[in-house]
């Protein structure tokens, strides 16, 4: 098991930051999800041994986060939101100082430093100072001096937050091989649904300090029952009109067409319409529910 | 290509245990800092004091040894007492002391300058950057990180404060040739490291605290400036209207002065050389060297240093309150290291609480 928060209760004043939480998540990439104040980083904080919290429990890689917390340190590295970088210290120098925090020595940590550079990507920049770094390579540089010390677990959190398409990319490419070519498991909180998406495996929402909902997302992403996606060779819309005579609601989805049928109606009816239309149904499958809508209703049945 | 295509290696290297991870802070902070020429420049002429201090000890040790070498420096001795050039074993401690005593004097004002040239940025820098997570995410303690910071200091306070007068000792034990040079004097050389480490742990841990209430590294130096200004001058005031013996208590640079005079015993030396010059003034009518001496055993600005006679005159002015006609302190040294004490505790408290607050995660 990744971690297994039990019965997880902080309170800030009269804040309520995490409600008896109880979350248990295998290992892999995990998406972490959930609106402002839903108690994101107040559960990262309780991962990272930060803070000590009211009532509850719980481990991390196996190690119980009251009496653990430095253990749990080494073994998990974290990529903050902020810019959190010495602006005037060498790309290397960075990355190397991050691995002597983590109980390399200094020759070790040197090497590593170059080691993990090249894998992000930033090994032509290492003797660029940091503060010359693109706000991608910044990024890419957080992320190499979190994984200098070869953590089990990588906390990302906002890692995409504020960059071009292309930077965004490459940081979702990394975080994808680290997840499941390179072993290591990734929590990975974000706003951004297809990020989370791209990269994980898993997925958990939060909300009021609250688990609304946990699981694989294939699996969040149902099928349902009476909702299908279609696509004709020649004339959607005509298609689409011919349906709507029926009484089959339907609507223009990207490059295919949402059908919805009623009560009574079966599949029957699009074969039917296809055959009066002169059309001909290239592809038909049911409708999988996005990971937005997965959200949307575990944020509304929450409320 | 994949960024990721050049691959990426599981770390199967030893990693040390929590002890040590301070070293790491002190380390890249030793580093970063020794990068300024200001640095550089404070240290190279913090040494000017404690060659000086060598060259006496070493001086002293063939006057000892009554050697021929000494004979083109003999004009230095001119006018000691002959009791003394005869037996200067027996007046070893009493003039080491006043030479380390005098050394400190130079090297405090060195000391508070390299804390102000490196503790600044320590925290405050840290703050500006955002870069507490860096630290907290890791596998560190909160004490961990404050030794670190503190290390920073206390490696620059030990190159002026601690190291040198440590090495001219050795060089005037080495120069000594007597067995009980170590008897005679070894109280200055543990009175010497302890008062280094009180150096570093009273202003170290003041600095840092001031550090972490600010993340303009300016503003933390101007701070760092107004405690010594506004302390002395405060004490200054109090001692000419309130005129009670804690007044000079207040200035943090007379406390540390305070502290360190009882360390190393200086007005026990003072006296013994009193009692000399006092001695040969009735011998003989004094001369450069008597004054010279007298200069050296009076901080400057007492009564006793503006010439003459060292035994007190009856036609000058009463002593400013705290000091007596010979310039030692009258009041309780507990009094000022009590004070260093307190800020002390106030310092780890400032820190304990800011950084508290500070490793929350945004």
């Amino acid at each position: 098991m990744l971690f297994d928060l039990r019965d997880l209760s902080k309170t800030y004043g009269k804040i309520k930051a995490l409600r008896g939480l109880s979350v248990a998540m295998p290992e892999g990439a995990i998406g972490l999800l959930g609106p402002n104040g839903a108690g994101k980083t107040t559960m990262i904080r309780t991962l990272l041994g930060l803070i000590s919290f009211d009532s509850g429990g719980g481990e991390v890689l196996g190690m119980d986060i009251r009496t653990r917390r430095l253990d749990i340190r080494q073994a998990v590295g974290f990529v903050p939101e902020d810019e959190c970088l010495f602006p005037s210290v060498l790309g290397v120098e960075f990355v190397a100082y991050a691995g002597e925090l983590a109980g390399m020595s200094r020759t070790d940590a040197m090497q590593r430093s170059h080691e993990v550079l090249d894998y992000v990507g930033l090994g032509e920049a290492r003797y660029r100072k940091v503060a010359s770094y693109s706000t991608g390579m910044k990024q890419r540089i957080k992320i190499a001096s979190a994984i200098v010390h070869d953590p089990k677990l990588l906390i990302l959190d906002e890692p995409t937050n504020g960059m071009d398409p292309a930077g965004r990319e490459e940081v979702l490419e990394l975080a994808r091989d680290l997840a499941h070519n390179k072993g290591m498991s990734l929590l990975f909180s974000s706003h951004l649904l297809p990020d989370v998406e791209a990269v994980c495996d898993h997925v958990m929402v939060l909300g009021h300090g609250r688990l609304l909902l946990n699981g694989r997302i294939d699996e969040l992403k149902r099928p349902h029952a009476h909702e299908y996606e279609t696509r004709v060779r020649h004339d959607q819309a005509a298609f689409a009109s011919q349906l709507s005579v029926r009484g089959v609601w339907s609507e223009p989805f990207e490059d295919r067409l949402l059908v919805r049928l009623g009560e009574g109606q079966t599949l029957a009816c699009l074969w039917e319409t296809a055959l009066e239309t002169g059309e001909q149904i290239r592809s038909l499958r049911p409708r999988q529910s996005t990971l937005e809508e997965v959200f949307l209703s575990s944020l509304a049945e929450g409320d | 290509m994949p960024i990721f295509d050049q691959g990426y290696q599981h770390w199967t290297g030893p990693l040390s245990g929590h002890t040590w991870r301070w070293l790491a802070i002190t380390r890249r902070g030793v580093s970063a800092q020794w990068k300024s020429w200001w640095i550089k420049a404070v240290v190279f002429i913090a040494l000017i004091p404690a060659l000086a201090l060598s060259a006496f000890l070493v001086l002293w040790g063939l006057l000892e040894q009554k050697s021929s070498i000494l004979t083109p420096f003999l004009f230095l001795f001119q006018g000691l007492p002959p009791e003394v050039m005869e037996g200067a074993k027996g007046y070893r401690a009493v003039f080491w002391t006043l030479a380390f005593h005098a050394f400190f004097n130079f090297e405090l004002i060195f000391s508070m300058l390299l804390v102000l040239l490196v503790g600044p940025n320590l925290i405050s820098q840290d703050l500006r950057f955002n870069a507490i997570p860096l630290y907290f995410s890791r596998p560190l303690r909160r004490i961990d990180y404050f030794i670190g910071k503190l290390g920073v200091i206390a490696t620059f306070v030990a190159l002026v404060a601690i190291i040198p007068p440590v090495l001219a000792y050795l060089i005037g034990v080495a120069f000594g040739f007597d067995a009980n040079v170590f008897a005679d004097t070894g109280r200055l050389l543990v009175a010497s490291v302890a008062y280094g480490v009180v150096i570093v742990l009273s202003s170290g841990t003041l600095m840092l605290a001031i550090s972490s209430l600010s993340r303009n590294s300016r503003m933390v130096g101007a701070a760092w400036i107004g405690l010594w200004v506004i302390s002395s001058v405060s004490a200054g005031i109090l001692t000419n209207t309130v005129r009670q013996d804690w007044c000079p208590t207040v200035s943090y640079l007379h406390d540390l002065l305070r502290v360190r005079e009882a360390m190393i015993d200086t007005p026990s030396a003072r006296a013994k050389l009193r009692e000399l010059t006092e001695a040969g003034q009735r011998q003989a009518q004094g001369g450069m060297v008597r004054r010279a001496l007298s200069k050296m055993a009076r901080p400057p600005g007492s009564i006793a240093s503006r010439g003459g006679s060292i035994a007190p005159p009856n036609n000058l002015p009463p002593p400013p309150p705290g000091t007596d006609a010979y310039g030692n302190s009258t009041y309780s040294w507990q009094l000022s290291a009590g004070v260093l004490a307190g800020l002390f505790v106030l310092s780890i408290g400032i820190l304990s609480s800011r950084i508290k607050s500070l490793d929350r995660l945004k």
